[in-house]
């Protein structure tokens, strides 16, 4: 199907010489073997083929390439570490690939405002690492710190499971710079000043998947590491009394920084992992609670946290005897979605929110999808703030499984938006979950959010096809999804 | 005769005409009063197809905030459309509606133990929806955040009458744009914001307040303390510095006093307050507070500075005004230090405070209307110079005419007039209330 566009790719391509005439012969990418690997992002089931891949270093080859590829009516998108679980950065086919890999240092680190300023490329990781050593970090933290880039983590407002206490992405982006598809470079929020005049574009552009603009500078508030941290970690026999226990641990007026679950599936992948802690495998599920704040407070709330545990019927309970024992359980349940590998050979993770108090009837829903699919599916939730990852276990090597996993994921999600929740918590909606937007908006809603869109991307340009459903081109992509086989 | 075909909008009880005008100004002919979202949508939808011009209002504390017409043919008022519509205690969310006060929404989350983390001032007159339309503020922001990272969703009636949700009712979501943050401080340009859902938090179940005074000349005190605190592990909830005039009428002396509040458990609580004891300057005279005399101090701070609900006749001598400052953190100390000073050039009485872990100031001033103008313009200039803003929330109408309320138009100007343009074509909402004229 792409024999078409690999005549386009021959090295005397005008636009590929163009490219290259900008950032450098050797920082485009053209042929086919090279490209393959960006076919698609963490979100596998859904591929397509880039015109070409280019590397920039500068906001000014941004914005000069941006300007050319407007002139001659090429679509193009940004593109981070690719660890994005939406498709986001996943061509239709024919785009170009703008890699901001290699804008990646830290520009201005001010320690008494409480800022940094970073190019799009910088990983997530890096940044609380290289601050560290100060007593200082970069809150939010998503499973993949140690390979995405702040620019990606923007484009996604980036949860974490630090989030319940700390917020996402946005609640921690203080200025941006940015490139319109017109080639423009706009700064937002100078200096990091918070509340400048004017609408929050600022807010607007964190979370837009990379369909407003692309972005080149970023200005993130840094926080100050905790006192104290404890960590508890809680078994169950019922899933519903692990629930219960995480409604009555918010309704006791605590707000730990993390309220983790696990059901018994996702267990067994992760004991089957690189970091075993050793949970039973008998338990319906686990709770891994995380109390931070000024080391006085803390035990107070941990005796509360392991009361209501006791109240809610709990097997067993700890608290991390040192960082290293707290480490592991971390690694053990950061390797989540990873492990899924261990138990089966594809698996899909879906992203749903619902208000926390729901939860039993939600996982009860599941349970019976899962039933109704014939497949596996293992629950990791950020239980604290009700956001759910089902992970659908499938064998895409077994005719009409994938179909069906793609199916038994979209229902899920209809669950979560049929309890007043949505459809996605922190992975955004990319390829993956443009139809399923019609799940908790009109069209008259959308259409609202498209307008926006064309006041900024009026040519649609910029990463098209993404966010919102598109008649037709959405069904083809479903029907491309079953084809893909994942691992 | 003009506006005989409004009759048929709303019941004849809900309009009134309006034989004065405020002299505050964004008033309107005709105060048409909703009590319903639909109320909202008929008025916009008869607005839009006669191109009648809508000046919105709830609390009307924020009256003096922006706005270059003194009269729109139509004052829609939200004061009567309040209510909590849900309150999920177990999920911390709130949908309330926007002519709720804040007092309101605090005293009934309180017997839940819950609350809107917010602590601007006028509280039981400014509404929720005046508060999250003009994203306004206070001190504990510098933990709690501001209103764009409370507001999880909301209900906006489009200047065409159409209702539009944005966000939703969980308190983690990316789906779509986060048209959100959009309405929050657009001063009701984009649309009438007819419900807010809100996250909450639980009430503290501990408060602390520590005052420290710094005596005159005592700023280098006060900029060293607060970055020793902000570079430690502690967790104010305010670092907020108080001009002398201001905490002279706050706590009787006459000197830079710094307001440190902790919310926490108790022995938390105590523990910082240890340390706070521990760092205490030399020369600075240093008291604490707990709970209900830490929750009055703070009740009496939320009531400085001129309120736009009152139609009070203003003469020459007592004109008031408010600024919001914006600035880097570490330069709130010095805007305090240049506003007082430019005071005495321009013989106006000024009351300021600043939040040095957040980088937002305000400053009340009170004088000739001559001289407001001059202070504000010579207060901007020093303020702009190290790459803050000024906005002024409350002028009265005339002097709005002479000193441009929003300061320099941004560069990106062109996208906040097509985002205007997206949602309220005929420029119906709020015409000029805010940046560069939208």
């Amino acid at each position: 199907m792409f024999g078409k566009k690999r005549q386009k790719q021959k090295p005397d391509d005008a636009v590929i010489q163009q490219l290259m005439q900008i950032v450098g012969d050797s920082e485009v990418l053209y042929l086919k073997e090279d490209l393959i690997a960006y076919e698609c992002d963490g979100y596998t089931l859904s591929k397509g083929m880039p015109k070409a891949v280019i590397f920039v270093k500068s906001t000014k080859q941004v914005s000069d390439v941006v300007k050319y590829l407007n002139t001659v009516g090429i679509p193009y998108i940004a593109r981070g570490a690719g660890t994005g679980l939406s498709g986001g950065a996943t061509p239709l086919g024919g785009e170009v690939i703008i890699s901001l890999v290699r804008m990646k240092r830290m520009l201005h680190l001010d320690l008494k405002n409480r800022k940094a300023v970073v190019e799009p490329g910088y990983i997530n990781l890096k940044l609380t690492q290289s601050i560290s050593d100060k007593g200082y970090y970069y809150a939010p933290d998503p499973s993949s710190q140690y390979a995405c880039t702040i620019g990606g983590n923007v484009n996604e407002n980036s949860g974490g499971a630090h989030c319940l206490k700390y917020g996402v992405t946005t609640n921690h982006i203080l200025g941006l710079e940015f490139v319109l598809p017109s080639g423009d470079v706009i700064e937002l929020g100078e200096e990091g000043i918070p509340d400048r005049p004017g609408y929050d574009l600022l807010g607007l552009l964190t979370g837009s998947e990379g369909t407003l603009g692309i972005v080149t500078k970023i200005t993130v508030k840094i926080l100050k590491n905790p006192e104290g941290k404890k960590t508890v970690l809680a078994y169950y026999d019922d899933i519903g009394d692990a629930s219960q226990a995480v409604s009555d641990i918010i309704a006791a007026g605590i707000i730990p920084a993390a309220l983790e679950m696990m059901d018994s599936i996702a267990i067994e992948g992760v004991e089957s992992a690189a970091y075993p802690v050793g949970h039973p495998r008998d338990i319906a599920a686990f709770l891994l609670i995380e109390v931070d704040g000024i080391d006085a407070g803390i035990e107070d709330q941990i005796d509360e946290i392991l009361t209501v545990c006791k109240n809610n019927n709990v097997r067993e309970i700890k608290v991390a005897k040192d960082e290293e024992e707290r480490g592991l359980w971390w690694a053990n349940r950061k390797m989540g979605f990873g492990a899924m590998g261990a138990i089966s050979p594809d698996y899909l993770v879906q992203d749903g929110v619902i208000p926390r108090t729901r939860l039993p009837e939600v996982l009860a829903k599941i349970s019976e999808i899962s039933k109704k699919y014939e497949l596996r599916i293992a629950n990791i939730f950020h239980a604290g703030d009700g956001n759910l990852h089902p992970l659908i276990l499938f064998d895409a090597s077994i005719p009409g499984e994938s179909e069906r996993a793609s199916k038994a994921g979209s229902e899920c999600l209809k669950v979560c938006a049929d309890v007043g929740g949505s459809i996605t918590g922190e992975h955004g909606v990319g390829i993956e979950k443009s139809a399923e937007m019609r799940f908790i908006f009109t069209d008259e809603e959308m259409t609202a959010q498209t307008n926006i869109r064309a006041v900024f991307n009026p040519e649609d340009l910029l990463n098209p096809g993404k966010l919102f459903p598109q008649p037709g081109r959405c069904v083809e992509i479903k029907r491309e999804i079953t084809k893909v086989v994942v691992s | 005769m003009i506006y005989s075909d409004i009759e048929g909008v709303l019941p004849a009880e809900q309009i009134k005409h309006n034989a004065k005008c405020h002299s505050l100004g964004n008033d309107g002919n005709q105060i048409m009063e909703a009590y319903s979202e639909e109320d909202i949508s008929k008025v916009l939808s008869f607005a839009y197809q006669q191109s009648k011009t809508v000046n919105i209002i709830s609390g009307g504390t924020k009256r003096g905030y922006g706005g270059e017409l003194e009269q729109a043919d139509i004052l829609l008022s939200l004061g009567n459309y309040k209510g909590i519509v849900e309150h999920s205690v177990g999920d911390l969310t709130l949908t309330v509606k926007p002519g709720t006060t804040l007092r309101e929404i605090t005293e009934e989350l309180a017997k839940h133990g819950q609350q809107v983390a917010i602590d601007t001032p006028w509280p039981e007159l400014a509404t929720i929806g005046g508060i999250i339309a003009a994203n306004d503020s206070g001190p504990k922001r510098l933990l709690y955040g501001s209103a764009r990272d409370l507001v999880i969703g909301t209900r906006i009636v489009y200047s065409d009458g159409r209702i539009i949700r944005t966000g939703g009712k969980v308190v983690k979501n990316v789906a779509g744009y986060d048209m959100n943050k959009l309405f929050i401080g657009s001063m009701g340009t984009l649309g009438v914001v007819s419900e807010i859902t809100l996250k909450l938090r639980p009430l503290p179940s501990f408060e602390g307040l520590s005052l420290l005074q710094f005596p005159q000349g005592g700023q280098q005190a006060i900029r060293e303390f607060s970055m020793q605190i902000l570079d430690s592990m502690m967790e104010p909830v305010s670092l907020e510095i108080l001009n002398p005039s201001f905490a002279e009428k706050m706590t009787g002396n006459r000197d830079y006093t710094l307001a440190i509040a902790f919310e926490d458990r108790k022995k938390a609580v105590q523990e910082q307050e240890k340390w706070v004891k521990n760092h205490v300057p030399i020369d600075a005279k240093h008291c604490v507070m707990h709970e209900e005399q830490a929750r009055r101090w703070w009740e009496k701070f939320r009531h400085f500075g001129p309120n736009g609900h009152n139609d009070e006749e203003y003469n020459d001598s007592n004109t008031q005004a408010a600024l919001k400052i914006g600035s880097n953190n570490f330069d709130v100390l010095i805007i305090l230090e240049v506003s007082e000073r430019l005071s005495k050039e321009h013989q106006v009485t000024t009351e300021a405070h600043g939040g040095v872990g957040h980088g937002i100031s305000r400053v009340f001033i009170e004088g000739l209307p001559e001289n407001i103008v001059s202070y504000i313009k010579a207060l901007r200039s020093e303020v702009e110079r190290r790459h803050g803003y000024v906005v002024c929330t409350h002028l009265p109408f005339k002097l709005r005419k002479l000193v441009c309320v929003w300061g320099e138009i941004p560069p990106y100007f062109a996208l906040l007039e097509g985002i205007k343009h997206t949602n309220d074509p005929n420029r119906i909402l709020n015409r000029q209330r805010f940046v560069g004229g939208i």
